[in-house]
């Protein structure tokens, strides 16, 4: 018996590998070091360095062809590298949020840094994945190091509840993507996107049933990390309960990955499964966009109606994903770019309002932000706006793309489900804006002044504006190159 | 030879068993005894295709069988992760009870 030696290809995966490493090394430090000072400033460092690698194989990938290694297992095409880039941004900016919030917070351990670094090369594993099992290593590297960070505030119920109820949920979530994974493989014998697709394409396939039902499963399994409607019951209670700058990374690392996931699966096994699971898809879609827009709604504190406001968003990014293929990928690969900048923002203003316990995030505390603090003020304005999706805001054109995906997809009814709940969105994004500017102060705000979370509002306000007012340069980058999406 | 069928039908009740479990159980160390059953379900299920696809080639046989490890390699981190969350919960709670986890309204 023989067997063909491994085809590794080390140049397609050098971003998550220099961030794996970056992590080793972090952990190591993390040893000898009361404080995170020193292992955030050396995860900013992997994380540039891990950029740059990114830009390399991005450039490379233009002008030849795309990267893949271990067979098909792992594909570092375009979108996997545009989405390696929005993972990348999402991460520095939760580390620049969360260098001097975690020490007034009193949370202050060096093994932070290294988890959120491991949290991100999982998530970046997850979207390069080009089999079922690469797709659950990555799901559990990136997820393993959340539940963690989400229970960050030692000694603090919501913290730790909000970790336990997340690690339990997800536990039962990843048991289904596991056995969907272990039914597709029964049907097909195969479990490589592009191997399973060519048998379910083939003459004589009569297993259809079976691979339906793990095609099922499997998307229960990504649903739930996406947060997408019935299984988002954790999320607002993960968001509300972790620390700031975690929320603000599980809300956008976590779910670019699980978006891409679904993308990729979208766009090789999925078609040739029984209508059956689109249809289903479709209903979780709208399910998400009602239940997400209509419970923020009714929020108190900001923090949780931002939380709703998250799961909202899955929802306009299952239209792109319903439309996958060229068109929906780029629509979503774009509008997750936006939603990183834009939330990461808001997030970002908020841990700078908030109690040094994340408490205190009515929206009382918000009266009269206008006039005592004029540029948090702004800011939040500039991402609530764009959240809201007001042009010329990046959250605009992301909201345009996806509709229109949805529509040349043949969604109608989906795109018009999203166009009326994103008018619904708008008044609980204004009714923020217009307490801090038309309401009198009531709370006297804790004086907190952070160069690094300042430097990461003053990031993602830039970027909101300038990808609302410039979007075609990000666009025309995502069409270079070639997209293998699963291989074929 | 035991058919395929049997071996996914008896995989297929044991994962309902762990489901049943985790919607059930209170404490949460069961409920994640019962993500554990649900794992393994699929692990038999995987060993039992692995067998039925023994015919298409030893390739095909054994990925399905390496898929098992790991798998039980990934069940294994989890119990780590989990069951440290649990200890720190348990140090000040002195309760495992899920139902307790309702400070966080739903």
């Amino acid at each position: 018996m023989t067997f063909p030696g491994p085809d590794i290809n080390w140049v397609a995966f050098t971003p998550p590998l220099v961030l794996l490493l970056t992590a080793a090394l972090a952990v190591l430090f993390a040893l000898y070091q009361e404080s995170g000072r020193l292992t955030a400033q050396l995860s900013l460092l992997g994380l540039v360095v891990a950029a740059l690698f990114n830009l390399h194989l991005f450039q490379v990938v233009r002008q030849t062809d795309a990267f893949t290694s271990f067979g098909l297992r792992y594909l570092a095409d375009t979108p996997a590298i545009a989405f390696n880039f929005v993972i990348l941004i999402g991460t520095v900016l939760a580390v620049l949020m969360s260098y001097h919030y975690l020490e007034r917070a009193d949370l202050d351990h060096p093994e932070y840094y290294p988890l959120i670094l491991l949290s991100a090369c999982g998530a970046m594993v997850m979207v390069a994945a080009g089999d079922l099992i690469t797709l659950l290593l990555g799901l559990e590297i990136m997820s393993l190091a959340v539940y963690v960070l989400s229970a960050w505030r030692q000694g603090s119920r919501e913290s730790e509840e909000a970790g336990m109820k997340y690690f339990l949920l997800g536990a039962f979530a990843s048991a289904f993507l596991v056995y969907g994974i272990a039914l597709l493989y029964g049907a097909s014998g195969h479990f490589v996107y592009a191997e399973i697709a060519a048998v379910l394409r083939g003459d004589g396939f009569d297993q259809l049933l079976l691979a339906t039902l793990g095609g099922m499963l499997v998307l229960a399994g990504l649903a739930f990390k996406a947060a997408l409607a019935p299984f988002h019951q954790w999320a607002p209670d993960a968001y509300t309960g972790a620390p700031t700058p975690v929320t603000a990374f599980m809300s956008v690392v976590v779910k670019a990955a699980a978006i891409a996931a679904l993308l990729r699966i979208f766009s090789s096994v999925f078609p040739d499964l029984s209508p059956l699971v689109g249809q289903v898809f479709a209903v979780l879609v709208a399910l998400t966009l009602v239940l997400g827009n209509l419970a923020a709604l009714f929020q108190r504190g900001v923090k949780r109606m931002l939380a709703y406001s998250a799961v909202a968003h899955a929802g306009y990014l299952g239209l792109a994903v319903l439309a996958a293929g060229t068109v929906g990928t780029r629509a979503a690969i774009w509008y997750l770019t936006a939603y990183t900048l834009m939330n990461v923002g808001a997030f970002a203003v908020l841990s700078l309002i908030a109690d040094r316990n994340d408490r205190g995030d009515d929206l009382e505390r918000f009266a009269g932000l206008g006039r005592m603090k004029p540029g948090l003020a702004a800011a939040l304005t500039v991402f609530l706006l764009s959240l809201a999706g007001i042009p010329p805001l990046a959250g605009f054109t992301g909201k345009i793309l996806v509709f229109q995906a949805a529509l040349q997809a043949g969604y109608v009814a989906l795109a018009i489900i999203g166009i009326v709940m994103s008018v619904v969105a708008v008044v609980y994004y204004f009714r923020v804006v217009a307490v801090m500017y038309f309401r009198e102060p009531e709370y006297e705000l804790p004086a907190i002044s952070s160069w690094a979370t300042s430097m990461a509002i003053v990031v993602t306000v830039a970027g909101t504006v300038l990808l609302g007012i410039f979007p075609g340069w990000w666009y025309g980058l995502l069409q270079a190159g070639r997209q293998l999406l699963a291989g074929m | 030879m035991v058919a395929t069928e049997y071996y996914v039908a008896l995989s297929s009740i044991l994962f309902a068993i762990g489901a049943v479990g985790v919607l059930t159980r209170r404490s949460a160390i069961m409920v994640f005894l019962s993500v554990e059953l649900m794992l393994n379900a699929a692990n038999l299920a995987l060993v039992a295709f692995a067998r039925q696809w023994s015919g298409a080639g030893s390739i095909t046989a054994l990925s399905g069988q390496t898929a098992v490890f790991i798998i039980l390699a990934l069940a294994a981190a989890e119990v780590a992760v989990g069951l440290g969350i649990l200890v720190s919960i348990f140090r000040y709670r002195a309760s495992t009870d899920v139902d307790a986890l309702a400070e966080i309204r739903l």
